[in-house]
């Protein structure tokens, strides 16, 4: 099908951009990459009466490292970093990056666009909160910067203000000794994962001295798993405490039955996959290099 | 593009180049949606999100009011000025009146009920949101044997769901019971319902000219001949009166042969509009939601009986089958089935009673592997339950029941003739090629561990050139019988040679094999060939069997198209002998530095191929008066030889070629994750002689791809009220590259003895990894406790099973009787 008419406003800049927005009310809407708001709108399941397209606004597709922080910009796709050396260096975002989609989305798709639509299956939010993230917003009342955890705030709601915009994700990066990964299971290329694992962890020898363990897909945002990271925190890592970790997991995961799966196979996802990441991840973190991404049916 | 080299001593077996990549590859086709005409229209429709229910009013007075909008037609218009499509069943089937937009009732959620026509696509979809229907629900109908209780009717006028019903017995079922050692019973085995997802979707432009009362089609329906049969009584018109036009089409895989109501409806717009062309392209939702999907079957109450030595003497069971909402192409899938009566197995006796009913789902049409599938992985689903009830190992169970090789041709208990086919060979190259005893060994190295990891075989069929005589045993009366192609050969006034069929081919490569055929014939190079594929019924080289379907281009289509090749040659070689003065004899063919020509050998003249057409064509005066029947235009029909069916005892030969295919893989169930990897795959496929074996192969690919998907990724699901869950690629899951093992590939060839060239039609492929996946499921799982009795299996489904299982609400139920 095709969408509604609809007004189409190029923004030259991202201050123009939010002016716009707030010039033209609640049926306007931001168009960054378009891979979730198209096929809404050729659904007619959004029908807003104005588009205002980020895509040419300059400066806004970055990969840069500054101050122990790496600063992605709005418009980054996910292609770009996929393919970055500069962000393999946190190998959380790699893989997130690599699995996302197709690769048409990854082409097109970009990390501000799919943090600001927060969908519940998204990759981004659930690879992100891991980590020490930042969301850099600009709104009628300027800049402003929300903790990721504060940002996402239910399934497809942010704490983003109408014509308020992300400009920038910045992640600090992890101290030496970490390690992550990012595994989802997907059924096919092109759709959302049946359940995503993100974990980040820290070791001192075998002792796992911090940990960040999310859920994708299996509750209306991001679930940290803070029973599964109490299990592990202080631990010697070996199958019995993973163990008990992942059933922590299950435990916290909040799934919903559909096409899918069945929110028990979901836990049971959750399980497995929380098993093998943090086997990635402390296999990363003693300095292993594993490839490591979605996973397919 | 880079000439085209023989690699053999024939044209016909070499891997050619396909002629048509060149054009396709670089976005030069032609579909249907290419077309642009002068004052076009564009159509869209507004469907039912119900599943059933009563259509209490239509109001398109908001749609027609928008600017841009030319006309609406609504279900009562449609009815008020046609006649219900054809129904093949007989007595109450017969009764069913389904028209293309729904009149009094919807019967499948997206079907259509009215259609609006408007100056451009966006347009149209305006205005599609602006009708108004109002809907009183009624019980939705959604699983089959619900269905057969008629609790809830789709078709009032009918009085019952079911569309047909019939027993197929033969030979001393109840004796070979009695007789048995073992008797082997399955309560319930279900094949599920899935479709096809061609790149393009279906696309009509119909044109009705108030003026001249004529129809125009361009669309890409892969059996037009059929689908104007359809429409010419529908609209009530002289068939005469409708010209069908397709050009390039972008996979069909049987499923595009029931778009006939689409073309309806859009020849009825175009009328309304006064005269304007009407261009409908589908969207990839109403694709999946209201095109057509495959035929759904359950099997119960399955009885086999086997002697000692574990060969099947008997199988008895009772087939219902569900065609979606309305029959359309309908119930010939209940005889179609029956081409495989018997599989590969040499079973004498049999009884199936076999019923067909609607259901408040989409329609169904001919999807690849089209009711043969079903009954295929019955039957293998039989022999790997019975193999391991009795304690037999899966190969060799295959090689106790498979027809020898020395059997063929090969008459089954139906009447139906396999022509050629040796499926132990085709077991031990596929078992080479796999490595059998490398992965039994560790398949019990995994076992030891407790690991999920089995080995499966699938055998199957591919029956090719269907005998249009099967439909009588649906309906008595039913005037089709046999099976034909049409193809013409001529050189052109310049001399070229062009040679045009009548089938619609959508990546089968019929340009190429059709040039290959010509190539042998006048020994000259493929290259030197044009072949025009496409139908037209202004063409006059159809036949009213023409399209490209049921596996047989290359038995109907080349057969045809040799035989005009022939004739033409024929006429060249009177006409050079006439013109170099020697007897045709002295005549050899072949290219010399003018062309392509003919010489005489005697005397080294020669004449090549603008010489002659040029005497025929434009320079008649200097034929002598016995040369003046000469033409260098020969068409020729090629008919196949079939008798009609026993009707009454549903005896009889269906289908001229069987191609057989074998596929061996090697799956391990993760225990974690409970995702099926396919650690290993083989398919080893008999056609016969190939003409081109790179496009066999690529076939192969295809169909396997295809298959693999339906086994473990597509399905269409319905819920409790008849919601399709998924009408989506996110949730329908089409097979992609990601999920596509590597296959080894492997051939035999067992040439037919009833084609001229021995080859057998096979682009279908007979779903032989559905079969396959099964039986190495089966053999993972056999050590838990479960049957697998859903031809859809997915890492979902098989937790759910071992779930149930240790929970003990697992109804499956598999019993063996032992009387030895």
């Amino acid at each position: 099908m095709y969408p509604r008419s609809f007004h189409y406003h190029r923004a030259g800049s991202l201050k123009e951009a939010v002016t716009m927005l707030g010039q033209l009310g609640k049926n306007a809407k931001f168009l960054a990459g378009g891979q979730s708001l198209i096929p809404l709108l050729k659904f007619r399941f959004a029908n807003p009466e104005h588009l205002v397209d980020l895509s040419f606004i300059p400066g806004t597709s970055f990969i840069k490292e500054d101050s122990g922080a790496m600063h992605f910009g709005l418009m980054t796709r996910h292609s770009e970093i996929e393919h970055s050396a500069l962000a393999r260096r946190i190998p959380v975002l790699h893989d997130c990056a690599a699995g996302i989609a197709d690769v048409q989305v990854r082409n097109q798709g970009t990390i501000g666009g799919s943090l600001a639509e927060a969908d519940p299956s998204g990759d981004w939010a659930n690879a992100l909160i891991t980590l020490d993230t930042t969301v850099h917003c600009l709104g009628a009342n300027g800049t402003r910067t929300i903790a990721l955890s504060d940002f996402v705030t239910d399934a497809y709601t942010t704490a983003l203000a109408h014509e308020e915009l992300v400009t920038e994700v910045v992640v600090k990066i992890p101290p030496k000794g970490s390690g992550g990964a990012y595994l989802a299971f997907k059924r096919a290329a092109p759709v959302y994962p049946s359940a995503s694992v993100a974990v980040q962890l820290k070791l001192a020898g075998d002792v796992c001295e911090d940990v960040a363990i999310a859920l994708g897909c299996v509750g209306l945002t991001a679930i940290r798993a803070t029973e599964a990271e109490t299990a592990l925190r202080g631990q010697i890592l070996n199958d019995k405490t993973v163990a008990t970790a992942a059933e922590a997991a299950r435990a916290a995961a909040d799934p919903q039955s559909d096409m899918r799966g069945s929110a028990e196979y979901k836990r049971q996802l959750i399980v497995a996959l929380a098993k093998r990441a943090i086997q990635i991840a402390a296999r990363r973190a003693r300095g292993e290099k594993v490839e490591g991404a979605h996973l397919y049916a | 593009m880079t000439e085209a080299i023989k690699n053999g001593p024939t044209w016909v077996g070499t891997s050619l180049p396909r002629k048509e990549e060149d054009r396709l590859l670089r976005g030069r086709g032609k579909f249907v949606d290419d077309i642009k005409l002068r004052e076009m229209t564009y159509l869209r429709f507004v469907r039912s999100p119900y599943a059933h229910a009563r259509v209490l009013s239509v109001d398109t007075s908001a749609a027609e009011a928008l600017p841009g909008v030319v006309c609406t037609i609504t279900g009562k218009e449609v009815a008020a000025q046609t006649q219900p499509f054809i129904e093949m069943a007989p007595g109450q089937g017969q009764k069913i009146r389904d028209f293309p937009l729904a009149v009094e009732k919807v019967r499948y959620q997206g079907e259509p009920v009215a259609a609006v026509i408007a100056e451009s696509a966006s347009l149209a979809d305006d205005a599609a949101e602006l009708v108004q229907v109002e809907y009183e629900p009624l019980e939705p109908v959604v699983d089959s044997e619900e269905a057969l209780l008629n609790k809830s009717i789709l078709h009032e006028e009918a009085g019952t769901n079911q569309v047909w019903t019939g027993i197929w017995e033969f030979g001393e079922v109840e004796k070979a019971f009695q007789e048995a050692a073992y008797v082997v019973k399955i309560d319930r085995m279900h094949f599920h319902r899935f479709s096809s997802t061609p790149l393009e979707t279906n696309v009509v432009i119909g044109q009705w000219e108030p003026k001249e009362d004529r129809i125009q089609y361009w669309c890409n329906n892969s059996f037009p001949s059929f689908a104007i049969q359809f429409i010419a009584a529908h609209l009530m018109v002289h068939i005469d009166r409708i010209r069908a036009q397709t050009s390039d089409i972008g996979g069909s895989f049987g499923i595009k042969i029931t778009s006939y109501p689409q073309m309806a409806v859009c020849a009825l717009a175009s009328k309304k509009a006064g005269g304007r062309p009407v261009k409908w392209v589908e969207t990839r939702s109403e694709h999946m939601t209201a095109s057509a999907h495959g035929n759904e079957r359950t099997f119960r109450d399955t009885r086999v009986a086997l002697d000692k030595n574990g060969e099947i003497t008997a199988i008895a069971s009772r087939h219902i089958d569900d065609c979606g909402a309305y029959p359309r192409y309908e119930p010939l899938g209940c005889v179609i089935y029956s081409q495989v009566f018997c599989g590969t197995y040499r079973f004498k006796n049999a009884r199936i009673e076999f019923t067909q009913t609607v259901s408040n789902k989409c329609p169904v049409g001919p999807n690849r592997g089209y009711s043969r599938m079903q009954h295929l992985w019955f039957l293998e689903r039989i022999v790997d339950i019975c193999a391991h009830e009795i304690g037999i190992a899966p190969d060799e169970m295959r090689l106790r029941n498979y027809i020898r090789p020395e059997e063929f041709p090969y008459t089954t208990p139906n009447g139906c003739v396999y022509d050629s086919g040796n499926y132990p060979k085709m077991l031990e190259v596929a078992k080479d090629l796999i490595g059998w005893d490398a992965w039994q060994k560790k398949r019990a190295e995994a076992r030891r561990e407790g690991r999920m990891f089995g080995i499966g075989i699938g055998t199957t069929l591919d029956s090719g050139t269907n005998n249009f005589g099967q439909s009588q045993i649906v309906d008595p009366n039913a005037p089709f019988s046999g099976n034909s192609q049409g193809a013409n050969c001529k050189l052109d006034i310049y001399g070229e040679v062009v040679v045009a069929v009548g089938s619609c081919p959508q990546g089968q490569g019929h340009e190429t094999v059709a040039a290959q055929v010509v190539a042998d014939v006048l020994n000259i190079s493929p290259d030197m060939i044009t072949v025009r594929t496409g139908f037209d019924t202004e063409r006059n080289v159809h036949t009213g069997m023409s399209g490209t379907y049921a596996s047989q281009f290359v038995v109907s289509g080349l057969s045809a198209v040799h035989g005009a090749a022939q004739k033409l040659k024929a006429e060249m070689k009177r006409l050079a002998a006439f013109v170099l003065k020697t007897s045709e004899d002295d005549l050899e063919f072949g290219t010399g530095g003018m062309g392509p020509e003919v010489k005489a050998k005697s005397t080294g003249k020669s004449i090549n191929y603008w010489g002659l057409a040029n005497i025929v064509n434009v320079n008649s005066a200097v034929l002598s008066p016995e040369l003046q029947d000469v033409t260098l235009n020969c068409r020729y029909i090629w008919r196949a030889n079939f008798k009609v069916p026993d009707k009454e005892k549903k005896y009889g030969n269906l289908t001229l070629t069987y191609s057989s295919q074998l596929h061996i893989a090697v799956i391990e169930v993760d225990r974690d994750t409970f995702v099926p990897k396919i650690l290993d795959y083989v398919a080893v496929e008999d056609c016969g002689v190939a003409i081109n074996p790179r496009i066999v192969e690529g076939q192969v690919y295809g169909a396997t791809a295809h298959a693999i998907g339906a086994a473990l990724m597509e399905n269409c699901v319905y819920d409790a009220v008849g919601n399709m869950l998924t009408s989506t690629f996110s949730d329908y899951t089409p097979i992609t590259s990601m999920n596509i093992p590597n296959i080894k590939y492997g051939h035999i060839s067992t040439p037919s003895p009833f084609t001229y060239s021995g080859a057998k039609g096979m682009g279908e492929g007979g779903a032989g990894p559905i079969h396959t996946i099964s039986a190495t499921l089966q053999d993972a799982l056999f050590g838990q406790g479960i049957f697998i009795n859903e031809s859809f299996n997915n890492a979902n489904s098989i937790f759910r099973s071992l779930k149930y299982r240790e929970g003990g609400q697992l109804a499956q139920s598999v019993t063996l009787e032992k009387r030895v």
